[in-house]
């Protein structure tokens, strides 16, 4: 059995890993609260979607749907769809979980955000690595997402609309995911795989509910490969 | 309570999602072809959720195309890309848009 009690300096690694990746959830969580308030939806049951789902863009789309006056199972399954790249997260980091107990395989996935994908896949600190530091710097940087998320949301419901929007500063998230794009790029197969899923995405924005975008990844990961398998083949 | 019970619906087909491959371990083995194509999974995936975000909405949230971030956008991954480095990318993106709104672009 392998040793996986608390590893402080781990847990400390994982904070500060994603902290500047946290960061831009911060205006996102703040408005998707003020949504909350501002559309009479009843603050506790909204505040508590954020630890039912933590899912930014599932949620905001969740409660539009409900103001719309969207029967229940139009909002559950358009969550399933928005949230199915999360399927790919957790096949991609299936190997990386392999190894571990049955309760942190099934507890890891509840915090598997964007953010916690990015980190869990390719932070550098990571590499080599033992079971026990890989799995308390994912606990150290689920708790910190996890908390900055609630607390946004939060404000949001509480304060009303302090995040101005003169500031800007939902550009945050696009940005974000400019970073994790950036860092993702490592090599020729895996540009070839953004330039894929980019155009798909773009071509199938109109496709209802993020279909487009399950497609785009879908679609990507597979050029990604052939292209790999290419390289391989050119350099042999 | 009707909203509660949605959200938690909504909660678990979340959970559902992320849970799918991982909770099953080695239960599942992928064919060697797929395992490795899905390393690619991260750009896919971010360049399919950015780029429509920069240049107008697609389905996530609602953001309005227009030239002041495209132009911070390119910024802010000149920066990422050089650098590699998240908290210089957003400073340099955020300032940026900051900028070119101010002298009015």
């Amino acid at each position: 059995m392998q040793d996986l009690s608390f590893d402080r300096r781990a847990a400390l690694d994982g904070i500060r890993t994603i902290a500047p990746l946290a960061v831009p959830g911060l205006p996102f969580g703040m408005v998707l609260g003020f949504l909350i308030r501002d559309e009479g939806i009843d603050r506790l049951a909204g505040w508590s979607s954020s630890w039912m789902m933590l899912a930014g863009a599932s949620q905001l789309a969740a409660l539009n749907l409900i103001t719309e006056g969207a029967s229940a199972l139009v909002i559950i399954m358009s969550v399933l769809l928005i949230n199915s790249r999360h399927a790919m997260y957790s096949a991609a980091l299936r190997p990386k979980f392999a190894e571990y107990p049955a309760w942190f395989r099934f507890a890891a996935p509840y915090l598997l955000i964007d953010q916690m994908f990015a980190v869990a896949s390719s932070a550098s600190e990571l590499e080599g690595s033992s079971l026990r530091y890989r799995m308390w710097h994912y606990l150290g940087a689920g708790a910190l997402i996890w908390t900055i998320w609630q607390v946004s949301v939060g404000l949001g419901i509480f304060l009303g609309d302090v995040v101005r929007e003169e500031w800007s500063l939902e550009f945050a998230v696009p940005l974000l995911f400019i970073g994790l794009l950036g860092l993702s790029l490592s090599n020729r197969p895996s540009i070839v795989a953004a330039i894929v899923a980019t155009i798909v995405a773009v071509a199938g924005r109109e496709m209802p509910q993020g279909s487009g975008l399950l497609l785009a990844i879908v679609l990507g990961v597979a050029a990604g490969g052939l292209a790999e398998t290419a390289t391989k083949r050119v350099s042999e | 309570m009707r909203l509660w019970l949605l959200f938690l619906a909504c909660g678990l087909v979340t959970y559902a999602t992320r849970a799918s491959f991982i909770a099953a371990g080695d239960r599942i083995r992928l064919p060697e072809a797929v395992e490795r194509a899905l390393r690619y999974v991260g750009p896919a995936a971010f360049a399919a959720i950015a780029i429509p975000l920069v240049l107008g909405g697609d389905g996530l949230s609602e953001f309005s195309a227009d030239v002041p971030r495209i132009i911070a956008s390119l910024a802010a991954g000149l920066v990422i890309l050089r650098w590699r480095s998240i908290p210089y990318s957003l400073v340099v993106g955020m300032c940026s848009l900051w900028l070119l709104d101010w002298i009015g672009l």
